[in-house]
């Protein structure tokens, strides 16, 4: 009997221990709230300069709401329909969301070098400004932040905030890539709190 | 000799519980050091629950006019402070350049501001919490005001 005991009290210790050591896994990971964060690097290594920016996505997306400021209000952009020429971005996103990843437009001139294109989920822009010190500007932007973007039931907003909430659920991505002979710039989204 | 001891053991209660509820906002931390062989070093200390009380001697015509000033902003400060004191600990801004280094960041609750430059080397910490009970002052001295 007393054997018994012996051994219902072992077992059930090293079931205490097991459901310790459990939860000592578990409860960090339910503990980090997953924060996503957007870098911005500015380097320009011939004066030796480095800016760093780094803004959690869920401060922007509180801030946000809250400038009521020349275009912005309520976390959205006015645009003007002119600048959109008479193009229905609605229609053309749609068309695009549904087409197969390609390579959309292509210009090439003395002056630049424009590629458009979708791959794996992602809007892609390359330009190459051949006059301005061979600038190279690559955007690369999840299709699900562009549908946040052009979510608004008015056709001339940008919903900035929707973009931010669609781009905290998006993975680690680089935004914005610009690089001339001297400066380098890039936005970048991730779970870091650093940029090291 | 009983009664004495009560009573300064009363005394020091009282300067103790004085000193917690002052310093339950936190310190803000303000230390200046010149870089020169006669240059000037501060470093000042000061619970930050005196930042809000201070506002009330603050002359109330100059504060209603701040008040007035910062009231458009009001929204976006007290979005951007509560998002801050949500936020984990963060690098906000880094910025260097030869001779000079600035650093603006979260760190446990408080905004942590450090510069390093040809002249000093300055750095600022001050929580948040008194932040924003110091902007809670202005902006009830410009709805006071109206």
């Amino acid at each position: 009997m007393r054997e018994t005991m012996r051994r219902r009290t072992q077992i059930a210790t090293v079931l205490c221990m097991l459901a310790a050591g459990m939860t000592a896994l578990v409860v960090p990971a339910v503990a980090a709230p997953g924060e996503r964060y957007l870098h911005v690097n500015v380097e320009d290594p011939t004066k030796g300069e480095k800016v760093n920016v780094n803004v959690t996505l869920s401060m922007a997306e509180k801030v946000l709401p809250a400038i009521n400021n020349h275009g912005l209000h309520d976390g959205k952009v006015s645009i003007h329909n002119a600048q959109m020429n008479g193009v229905d971005v609605r229609a053309l996103l749609d068309a695009v969301r549904t087409a197969p990843d390609n390579e959309f437009v292509t210009v090439k001139d003395n002056d630049s070098d424009v590629r458009v294109a979708k791959a794996n989920g992602n809007i892609i822009v390359h330009v190459i400004d051949k006059k301005n010190k061979e600038q190279k500007v690559d955007v690369t932007v999840p299709l699900a932040v562009v549908d946040a973007l052009f979510s608004t039931a008015k056709n001339d907003e940008l919903d900035i905030a929707a973009a931010l909430r669609a781009l905290s659920d998006a993975g680690d991505v680089l935004l914005v890539t610009v690089q001339d002979s001297t400066e380098k710039v890039r936005v970048w989204v991730d779970s870091r709190n650093t940029q090291d | 000799m009983i009664l004495l001891a009560k009573i300064a053991l009363g005394i020091a209660g009282v300067g103790l519980a004085s000193a917690g509820v002052l310093c339950s906002e936190g310190v803000v931390n303000v230390k200046v050091v010149e870089k020169q062989p006669q240059g000037f070093h501060i470093h000042v200390v000061a619970p930050a629950m005196l930042a809000p009380i201070a506002m009330h001697f603050a002359p109330h015509r100059d504060l209603a006019k701040a008040a007035r000033e910062i009231q458009p902003y009001m929204p976006a400060i007290r979005a951007a402070l509560d998002g801050m004191r949500d936020s984990d600990d963060v690098m906000f801004v880094e910025v260097k350049e030869p001779g000079e280094h600035v650093e603006v960041a979260k760190s446990g609750g408080s905004i942590v501001v450090d510069v390093d430059d040809a002249g000093a080397t300055v750095h600022v910490s001050t929580p948040i919490r008194a932040i924003s009970s110091t902007i809670d002052q202005l902006a009830a001295a410009s709805s006071n005001s109206l």
